[in-house]
């Protein structure tokens, strides 16, 4: 038997970046804290699908060689920070000074910031080692993050655009990228926040991103998510929301296949009347993989959440989906709703998915449901029978699969970056006959 | 027009067609009447090209061609319409969507541009109507929670909207009321023409009391036994399938 393997310290050691003393420290506490652990197996119930996909870098991506043109390509009306392999670049990036409103880099942070990202970091929800003695790769962002930024709302604050955080990757090389993104959202306020991840050429860099969000009293965010990395970057990316009174958050992601794609999400309806919906759609082709868990923890009493996740696996592809409900003791006159469906578009696609509830009060309500099916013969027969091609046939029946929770993301540019995807995704799997 | 010559087609290994012979010209309006279990249905999925059956031996031509060489898509292009007894649900996919990308899928094969969307919403608009739907429908999914005589209007509708050239109707009368019924058989008697022809498929003499048929024909196990004219229907409502020999299945079942 192979031994179990662990990182390597090289991979500990973090590379430079000007960062407060107090960002540095948390990050060489975390790199310290992982010494020693093995790394997961399809043994480990939370990686049992992905691990056989991961292959750990110890070289950082911000340290190879960039094109001049990384980051520049983008093109969006509004407010944009453009983060390259990690690390934020200012003079790509456009948002006005708005009242309000306060976007730093790490290495911009006063000792007090400073103080206040390390203190959100250092709560970060998605700590759980994956098994005892194991590492939660969600960590590795924590020991070897380089850059990061730090959104502050103050209370009442009111953004009247999205935000967009776009991260791209690119390389020549292999190597690893630690993009970190907190958000504070204080009493009242509101935002939206687009992150968007790309990459171009053949890059073969390993994303590792922690996204954190602290919603105030009746703060109301939204967070859209949109893969679009090319095949050979692994990515995985966690996100913690942590919810006070009366706040909402809603999050949209649509994600494509790649070698190795992973998100957890992670959210905690710590205050009354708080309240949650998740959304999710991935469509995976060829021999790519796509791995969501997410895990919604009511905390308090009279919280609501409800979520909605829906894979399309064509090919020899691989999705995965773990979604566990937990509803602590006190969280009486809890609300929850979650709900999983499936598409295999052919025999040799692959997808798994569990649906895990934990109840501890007993005053709930709380449904989950999951299927698994394939293209409806009938209804094919019933469109072709009204001089739809195949191709237009299966097009409509698997865009009608997802397209409910596609129409509900806020943002009108995401979609149709969302829609020109899934239509290339059609135009692959679906062959014109 | 149609020309079926010694179909025979059978579903799951079993032989439910035994040799249908039958020519429509253009303009005229047929009727199959018959006893459950005696092949009307298999008949019409059949001529439409469901791939569940299969057809054994026979020849089907439309206008001299073919046609169960062509798949089902191509039949409906070169004008073949079938009134499903039971339409699907689609939920997610839109009524205008659908019927949109319908109508110009038909235009493209006829050499003509697509239609676009606004054009096309007031000619939906128009004939919803006609059908007596209310236009709200055209944006819900694709007979999504529609009660059954909703369904067969929305047949009907569509079959206005493509203007076919043979219209094959499975059962349309089922589950409607008098006043779907005549609103269905308006939207039929629309579809009448000099150069398009009207396969009515019932169980029930009582739709061709506002449709009526140039000729009636009884299929029994597969075959068809015996044709006449409209006069046909009447003498099968007044008597019956049992004058002629063969047992109603839905009766003998009711007499037990």
């Amino acid at each position: 038997m192979k031994s179990a393997s662990t990182i390597s310290n090289a991979f500990l050691q973090p590379a430079g970046q000007a960062l407060p003393a107090t960002l540095l420290t948390l990050r060489s506490d975390r790199a310290h804290a992982l010494t020693n652990l093995i790394m997961p197996t399809r043994r480990t119930e939370n990686w049992k699908y992905s691990a056989k996909r991961l292959k750990l870098t110890d070289d950082m991506a911000s340290g190879l060689p960039l094109k001049a043109s990384a980051g520049s390509a983008v093109d969006i009306s509004g407010y944009t920070v453009v983060m390259v392999n990690g690390v934020v670049r200012p003079e790509l990036s456009n948002y006005p000074a708005l009242d309000g409103l306060s976007i730093q880099r790490f290495s911009d942070l006063n000792s007090e910031d400073a103080a206040l990202a390390a203190e959100q970091l250092s709560k970060s929800i998605s700590d759980q080692p994956a098994k005892a003695g194991s590492v939660n790769l969600s960590q590795l962002n924590g020991a070897r993050f380089e850059d990061g930024l730090l959104i502050q709302l103050t209370s009442g604050t009111v953004i009247d655009q999205p935000l967009f955080v776009v991260h791209h990757t690119t390389a020549s090389h292999i190597g690893s990228a630690y993009p970190c993104i907190l958000v504070a959202a204080g009493n009242n306020s509101q935002l939206t926040l687009v992150e968007d991840y790309v990459s171009s050429g053949e890059c073969s860099v390993m994303v590792n991103t922690t996204t954190e969000f602290s919603l105030g009293d009746e703060a109301n965010v939204t967070s859209i998510r949109l893969n679009t990395e090319g095949q050979t970057v692994q990515h995985m990316g966690t996100t913690g929301v942590r919810q006070q009174r009366c706040s909402r958050f809603e999050s949209h992601s649509v994600g494509f296949g790649g070698i190795l794609r992973r998100h957890d999400l992670h959210v905690r309806l710590e205050g009354e009347g708080a309240e949650c919906k998740l959304n999710g759609v991935v469509v995976t082709q060829g021999t790519q993989h796509y791995d969501n868990h997410t895990t919604i923890e009511h905390v308090a009493a009279n919280c609501n959440s409800e979520e909605s996740y829906r894979n399309i696996a064509a090919d020899k592809s691989h999705a995965v989906f773990n979604g566990r409900i937990h509803i602590h003791q006190d969280a009486q006159k809890s609300n929850a709703n979650m709900s999983n469906k499936n598409l295999l578009l052919t025999n040799g696609a692959e997808i798994d998915t569990k649906p895990e509830l934990e109840i501890y009060a007993d005053d709930v309500k709380c449904a989950h449901g999951a299927t698994i099916g394939q293209l409806d013969e009938k209804s094919i027969f019933y469109l072709v029978s009204r001089g739809l091609s195949r191709h237009d046939a299966n097009v409509l029946l698997t865009m009608a699969f997802i397209n409910e929770l596609v129409e509900q993301i806020p943002i009108e540019l995401v979609r149709e970056t969302a829609n020109i995807g899934l239509n290339q995704f059609f135009d692959q799997v679906f062959q014109e006959l | 027009m149609l020309s079926i010559k010694n179909l025979h087609a059978s579903v799951e290994d079993k032989q439910i067609l035994n040799g249908i012979n039958l020519e429509i010209k253009a303009g005229e309006v047929h009727a199959i009447m018959g006893p459950n279990g005696s092949g009307k249905s298999t008949l019409s999925q059949v001529l439409a090209g469901n791939e569940a059956f299969n057809v054994t031996k026979g020849d089907v031509t439309l206008n001299g061609n073919n046609l169960l060489e062509l798949a089902t898509e191509k039949r409906a292009r070169e004008g073949v319409f079938l009134a499903f007894q039971y339409p699907v649900e689609i939920p997610g996919v839109s009524n205008l969507q659908f019927l949109r990308t319908s109508v110009n899928a038909m235009r493209k094969h006829q050499g003509k541009d697509d239609m676009n969307a606004a054009e096309f919403m007031k000619l939906a608009k128009e004939i919803s109507k006609q059908v007596d739907l209310d236009p709200a429908f055209l944006k819900r999914g694709v007979n999504e929670g529609f009660s059954g005589g909703e369904k067969k209007r929305n047949e009907i509708m569509q079959a206005l909207l493509l203007q076919p050239k043979l219209t094959i109707l499975d059962e349309t009368d089922s589950g409607l009321d008098i006043d779907a019924l005549k609103v269905v058989a308006d939207g039929v008697n629309a579809l009448r023409a000099p150069d398009r022809s009207i396969l009515m498929i019932t169980h029930y003499q009582r739709l061709l009391d506002y449709i009526v048929p140039d000729y009636v024909h009884v299929l029994a196990e597969g075959k068809i036994i015996k044709s006449g004219g409209s006069e046909l229907a009447l003498e099968l409502e007044a008597k019956g399938y049992g004058w002629l020999g063969i047992k109603d299945a839905a009766v003998a079942v009711a007499s037990h």
